[in-house]
């Protein structure tokens, strides 16, 4: 029997272009794909790509529309890559974004009809105390007991979950609100401005860019971040360098929650305005794309938000001109992470065809 | 029967580098070949394409005057090609029969006839039905010969088998090898380590920059003459004076130091004591596992332990992680350069920056001072001779000796007083180790202390004021250097005992 043998080898002279280029690559053979389901599905597969990808962000609404999703995406990611850098996986920001919400969303309610320039601003701040402190229970039973964060961290978004249902459903559910689950709405003292009249963008993309900036700060300009890169290339190094290992998993996750929590809060505050059981549409899993499509880079990550926003609306668009459903969004977002694994690992390794040989075991 | 072997005009290019350039050698059975080389002379790349791992872009190579083609490990087995590696490809759970059963066509019944017949031919002492990890690194390597051996081969191939072995298993193979010549067993023996030329081969090739440069009598060669043919250029031999360190100050104490791990492949450490004044090179010598790397840890900081334990100028320091071991002005080389004393994906600079003090102001307020880590990192690439001046270039772009050359002075250039290193010259070329001796030698010279502990007895030897050797986490009694030889060593690495 003649086989083929094949190698595969680890690539060493890899450029630094080519790193930020693949995911552009990624994004393209994406369109590719995309374009090939709908015409599975029997649509005209340019006419369906540019109702997904055209139409939702042609006027001035939808370009609204787009930063106002991508406003949470690109803040949890920046929080993530912080964990991510540093060989830490968490992800459950999902539930560290609802935790947020629901820590900021009841002392909204407690300032429910108060006035006062400081009810907003500590909402926000409860909202990431919140998320910060969720965060770090994966993060304290990895270091003292060992756990899988990947696990913990997981699970409890499930937990997070069920207790904003419990919140809603019980205990803060809307007394004039007819058994809904849902929450009252906040008063205007406990919204997040908005920025233009009739569109929904609000002030909370400032705390985004803001926090962007300070990430690109602390990452590569300060000694956290310096000690962070050390430990996410080389475990044992961070060991011999003398960098207390369990304090950096606690910042990191810190870092993380703080940020999916600021996102939970942005969102309540912001277009939502009550609390009611669906806050997010899985921001904290998307994010994680969004996290690795950036390549874990803040300015990265500015771009990847947009372009995984975009696959929101254009699930919502194709849903109402083509009649799929809302989930080709997330086949989307699928397809997106298949592609940027499938070209890093073509880019991390090289596959060598030695030819044909005889079996000969 | 008469074998003959002969590698014509074999030439062998990897991107950027000359591996093989038209090597022609011949051997003929009944004697034993010394491949001689530095790393990267081009030695391994030869025996990988006599073995059929790697393929020659061009030349030929002879079995008998015939032409063979070796495209597969699986040619040269059927060619009667046997070879030993360094690092043993045997399966650790399984037992010894098994292990030689797996590549064996043979039945079962007449494999256990055939290796019970080696086994009492050439003495080996080898238990077949346990596991191979009970076995120790020698009767490893021998399960590996005696798998060539079921092959009847007509040429074996070592590549440098004595660097796991203590000096009395190092006897052993070297009678054992003597033995296989006289059966009419080509032998071909690749090492950098010169006595061990001398003391069994009878024909030496020497290789330098992936070209024969001399073969030779070894009854014509002396040690220093194959130094200078290995390295091309005359080597100051460099010795150590011995010092009187009587009226000197302590400058280190270990008492009744002991670590007992939870990881059943760690080695626990039980009760070390031993002090080291200023000026001082200790050297701690054994076989690697005997608990070195679990020593190392412990003085580095990296595992903590009791803070009496450790008295370093007189201040309790057991405690304290390796960060602020270093304000304390130690050193530490790790014996694993590419994962542990640096990161290869990191820059110069940055690597530079891991070893960080509050004086040297690499981070002043939590910021990185690149400027400062940058102009540090020049300093130490051109008082340590690292062959490039690029701060920028990633470190996994430096070879070996640089790496290290690039390590140690990033733990000297702030002058410590006391260096622990461990195997700080393993796996370097001539030059470097040359380079890396010379400076150990000169810190001593200016006063600092250091701590050496490595499996080179030669090294250990030639560096050291004082000598003891680790076994199974015990210390041996602490012996000056002057009075200690290379077979005292070997006795006590091996777990012997002298008066």
């Amino acid at each position: 029997m003649e086989v083929q043998l094949i190698k595969i080898e680890k690539r060493n002279d890899l450029s630094r272009s080519i790193y930020f280029l693949t995911p552009v690559l990624a994004i393209f053979l994406t369109l590719f794909g995309g374009g090939i389901i709908f015409y599975i599905l029997g649509f005209n597969p340019i006419e369906a790509l540019k109702f997904f990808f055209i139409t939702p962000i042609s006027d001035l609404y939808g370009l609204s529309e787009l930063l106002v999703k991508a406003t949470p995406l690109c803040l949890i990611a920046i929080g993530l890559s912080f964990c991510f850098k540093s060989n830490n996986w968490n992800i459950g920001a999902e539930g560290q974004l609802i935790f947020g919400g629901i820590v900021g969303g009841g002392v909204a309610l407690l300032f429910y009809n108060h006035d006062g320039f400081y009810v907003l601003p500590i909402i926000i701040l409860s909202g990431a105390i919140g998320g910060m402190l969720f965060a770090m229970i994966p993060a304290i039973l990895k270091t003292y007991f060992n756990t899988n964060e990947i696990l913990v961290s997981l699970m409890l978004v499930y937990v997070a979950k069920l207790l904003l249902d419990y919140l809603v459903v019980g205990p803060w559910s809307n007394p004039e609100g007819f058994n809904f689950p849902e929450t009252r709405q906040f008063s205007e003292s406990a919204r997040m401005p908005i920025l233009f009249g009739g569109l929904r963008i609000h002030a909370g993309i400032f705390i985004t860019l803001i926090t962007v900036f300070l990430s690109w700060l602390i990452l590569y300009k300060t000694y956290l971040g310096f000690q962070i890169k050390v430990s996410g290339l080389s475990l044992k190094t961070a060991k011999y360098a003398g960098y207390k290992g369990k304090t950096m998993i606690i910042i990191v996750f810190m870092i993380s929650g703080a940020c999916a929590g600021l996102a939970g809060v942005g969102e309540i505050t912001g277009p939502i305005g009550q609390l009611h059981r669906n806050i997010s549409p899985d921001y904290g899993f998307t994010a994680i794309i969004v996290a690795f499509l950036g390549r874990l880079n803040p300015v990265g990550i500015i771009f990847a938000s947009l372009i995984v926003a975009l696959t929101y609306l254009g699930a919502e668009t194709a849903q109402i001109f083509l009649q799929v459903p809302k989930y080709t969004g997330q086949v989307f977002q699928g397809m997106i992470l298949f592609f940027l694994l499938g070209s890093d690992y073509l880019l991390f390794f090289k596959i060598k065809f030695l030819g044909l040989k005889k079996n000969e075991f | 029967m008469n074998t003959k072997l002969k590698v014509s005009e074999i030439s062998k290019i990897y991107p950027g580098c000359v591996a093989n350039d038209k090597v022609s050698l011949e051997f003929g059975s009944g004697k034993i070949y010394a491949l001689l080389g530095e790393n990267g002379a081009g030695k391994s790349t030869l025996v990988k394409i006599l073995s059929g791992v790697v393929k020659p872009d061009e030349g030929q190579v002879f079995l008998n005057n015939e032409s063979i083609k070796l495209n597969s490990p699986l040619d040269a087995k059927k060619n009667n090609i046997g070879m030993v590696f360094q690092h043993f490809n045997l399966f650790e759970t399984l037992s010894v029969f098994e292990n030689l059963s797996i590549d064996s066509d043979k039945k079962n019944e007449d494999l256990r006839v055939l290796v019970n017949d080696i086994l009492k031919k050439y003495k080996f002492k080898i238990e077949l039905d346990i596991p191979v990890l009970n076995l120790s690194a020698g009767q490893k390597q021998k399960v590996e010969i005696i798998r060539c051996l079921i092959r009847n081969p007509k040429v074996l191939i070592m590549d440098e088998p004595t660097s796991v072995l203590t000096e009395q298993e190092t006897d052993d193979l070297f009678i054992s090898l003597k033995q296989f010549s006289k059966d009419g067993i080509l032998i071909i023996y690749i090492t950098h380590k010169l006595k061990e030329v001398l003391s069994l081969c009878d024909e030496v090739a020497v290789m330098r920059k992936g070209k024969v440069v001399s073969v030779s009598n070894t009854n014509n060669e002396k040690i220093e003459s194959l130094a200078n043919k290995m390295v091309g250029e005359n080597l100051n031999t460099i010795k150590k004076k011995i010092n009187n360190f009587k009226n000197s100050e302590e400058i280190l104490k270990i008492s009744n130091l002991n670590f007992k791990s939870d990881d059943p492949y760690e080695t626990n450490l039980n009760n070390l004591n031993f002090s080291l004044k200023k000026g001082e090179c200790l050297g701690i010598a054994g076989i690697s596992g005997n608990g070195q790397n679990e020593l190392f840890q412990i003085l580095s900081g990296e595992i903590i332990t009791e803070g009496t334990s450790i008295m370093f100028r007189n201040k309790e320091i057991g405690k304290l992680n390796p960060r602020e071991r270093r304000e304390y002005l130690m050193a530490f080389s790790p014996e694993d350069r590419i994962s542990q004393a640096a990161v290869p994906e990191l820059k110069i600079y940055e690597n530079v920056a891991l070893n960080n003090f509050k004086s040297s102001n690499f981070f002043e307020k939590g910021l990185v001072n690149e400027k400062k880590i940058k102009e540090h990192s020049k300093k130490i690439l051109s008082n340590f001779s690292v062959n490039t001046d690029n701060v920028e270039l990633k470190s996994q772009f430096l070879s070996g000796g640089n790496l290290q050359k690039l390590i140690i002075g990033r733990e000297l250039i702030t002058s410590p007083e006391l260096l622990v290193c461990f195997n700080p010259t393993w796996g370097l070329d001539v030059g470097a180790i040359n380079y890396i001796h010379e400076t150990l030698i000169q810190i001593n010279e200016e006063g600092k202390s250091s701590i050496l502990i490595s499996t080179d007895n030669d090294e250990l030897l030639k560096l050291s004021d004082r000598i003891c050797v680790i076994y199974k986490g015990k210390l041996s009694k602490i012996m000056n250097a002057d009075t200690v030889t290379a077979e005292k060593l070997g006795i006590l690495m091996g777990g012997g005992s002298i008066d």
